[in-house]
């Protein structure tokens, strides 16, 4: 699912934004990827979905060679993702149905029909049925974060990353999005949440995975999870 | 797939209408000036090859000449590359001729104690040396001929006519180049402000697995649309100035040019003119992907 070996990404002006990470993530596991601001959370994230090339090391996902993925098979490579960003990433001039819709238009899915059902079924499958036609600044904050894993999950993905989607959530509203996200576990999506919530770890034990400062401090559950 | 592009191009094209007025505007202006100049040109060519046709170098010849001299004479310039043919006129063919042109006079040319007038050899020139590069090295020949005595050749309002030509052949290359360099940079930068536009549509196209060719394809039938209206709005609207012209202008001049029919562009040309327009809105598309849409 997920290997990462001795993996380390510099930049220019963070030379160290991961250092030496190994590690693994097996088919259908739940693991929280943990760290503070700036730990590398995003940085891991990034190379798992082929925004950016590590340094060195190397790095499997669904079996790809995501180091040496050439640009033109990137897509292929998230085609088996679900991507749930910080920043949501919704298209503030399209509905709810709509920014679902387009996810699915956009890698070929023509036939209106099959478009709307698809949807209304995600929009269904997050408790937003009745949300469909409003636009992202219609809906509350936990509204738009369902709205957005609904969208990563439409294409029936393999394996979810989600950044800090609890982020700016109350406690029980972040509760709700853990629960949905055991849902989409449940029904075999391997799910990587990142989040520097300690109470919301606390509250919902999983497996994780530690960053600080680039480096991999903690990796717990072996042996399907191991530190390097 | 293609109705989503269409439909992508389109929302694209509307959800600035101004810009891309603008940007229309340009186009049509750009093909217009090129299209005036075409049509200018065009009918500049034909005018000057149809005056050319009637181009004729006479070569006045020697009273002492007799037959076979002549005769190795119309050989010798026959076998020049710019004539396509020889007549001859014999002093009396030539004093005949000049009493049909003056008959008023026609008793005084009678009562001359020996006709003045030379024999000559007319000559027409070949399709492709009727014109003053053609009349001069073909009179730069005849010149060291010791039998010819004088020849005649109206060639200065050819020469006047083939220098406006020359300048109206640059003016329209330079002129059409600055304004094809614009067209491409308008239509770029409108592109570029669609990519701008759509900067959030395409982060999400690339985070759930959409391709480049996927991606960019809009965009690229966006700019060949615009420049493809461009181009045929320019073609309409030079349709409509040049019948203008026609009633307006040509007609009234019509028998100082001779007669000569003044012509539109043809259906090829026409065809050309859209095809340009589809190269150029390629151009400025791939300017702006290339340099704004990296996935």
């Amino acid at each position: 699912m997920i290997e990462m070996v001795r993996v380390s990404k510099a930049y220019e002006d963070n030379p160290n934004a991961l250092f030496d990470i190994t590690l693994r993530v097996e088919k259908g596991q739940f693991i929280y990827l943990r760290g503070s601001n700036g730990a590398g959370k995003t940085t891991l994230f990034k190379l798992l979905y082929a925004e950016e090339r590590p340094t060195a090391g190397e790095i499997w996902v669904n079996g790809f060679e995501v180091a040496r993925l050439k640009p033109r098979k990137i897509p292929f490579l998230r085609r088996t993702l679900g991507l749930v960003f910080q920043d949501l990433k919704l298209l503030p001039r399209r509905t709810a149905v709509e920014n679902i819709a387009f996810a699915l238009e956009v890698l070929g899915t023509e036939r209106d029909e099959v478009v709307k059902k698809a949807a209304a079924q995600a929009l269904r499958w997050v408790g937003l049925e009745r949300r469909g036609n409003c636009f992202p600044s219609q809906l509350s904050a936990g509204e738009q974060q369902r709205l957005a894993i609904a969208r990563a999950v439409v294409n029936d993905p393999v394996l979810l990353l989600a950044d800090e989607p609890t982020g700016n959530l109350s406690i029980t509203a972040a509760g709700e999005i853990i629960r949905l996200f055991e849902k989409i576990n449940l029904r075999g999506t391997t799910v990587v949440l990142a989040t520097h919530n300690e109470g919301l770890v606390a509250a919902w034990p999983k497996e994780k995975i530690v960053l600080e400062q680039g480096k991999l401090l903690e990796a717990s559950a072996p042996p399907l999870l191991s530190g390097g | 797939m293609r109705g989503y592009f269409f439909r992508q191009a389109w929302q694209n094209l509307t959800q600035n209408p101004w810009l891309n007025a603008i940007t229309l505007g340009t186009i049509t202006l750009s093909f217009l000036i090129l299209g005036v100049f075409l049509i200018l040109f065009l009918n500049t060519k034909g005018l000057l090859e149809d005056w050319g046709g009637r181009i004729r170098v006479t070569a006045y010849l020697g009273d002492s000449l007799s037959q076979d001299p002549l005769n190795r004479l119309r050989e010798k310039i026959l076998g020049f590359e710019e004539v396509q043919e020889i007549k001859y006129r014999s002093k009396e063919e030539a004093l005949k001729l000049l009493e049909e042109k003056m008959p008023e006079r026609k008793e005084l040319l009678r009562g001359l104690p020996r006709n003045p007038l030379p024999a000559s050899l007319e000559i027409r020139l070949r399709g492709e040396y009727q014109n003053s590069e053609g009349v001069r090295s073909l009179v730069r020949k005849m010149r060291g001929i010791s039998e010819i005595e004088d020849i005649q050749y109206g060639s200065d309002w050819l020469e006047r006519f083939s220098a406006f030509m020359s300048l109206l052949k640059v003016l329209g290359l330079g002129l059409g180049g600055l304004l094809l360099l614009a067209t491409i940079v308008v239509i770029s930068n409108t592109i570029r402000l669609s990519i701008f536009a759509r900067r959030e549509e395409i982060e999400v196209m690339r985070s759930v697995g959409a391709t480049g060719p996927f991606i960019r394809a809009p965009f690229y039938i966006e700019g060949l649309l615009q420049g493809f209206l461009g181009a045929v709005l320019a073609v309409a609207v030079l349709f409509a100035l040049f019948q203008i012209f026609l009633t307006r202008v040509y007609e009234p001049l019509k028998d100082l040019l001779g007669n000569f029919p003044a012509q539109f562009l043809s259906l090829e040309q026409m065809a050309a003119v859209a095809l340009g327009g589809l190269v150029l809105g390629l151009f400025g598309t791939q300017v702006s992907v290339g340099r704004f849409l990296r996935l």
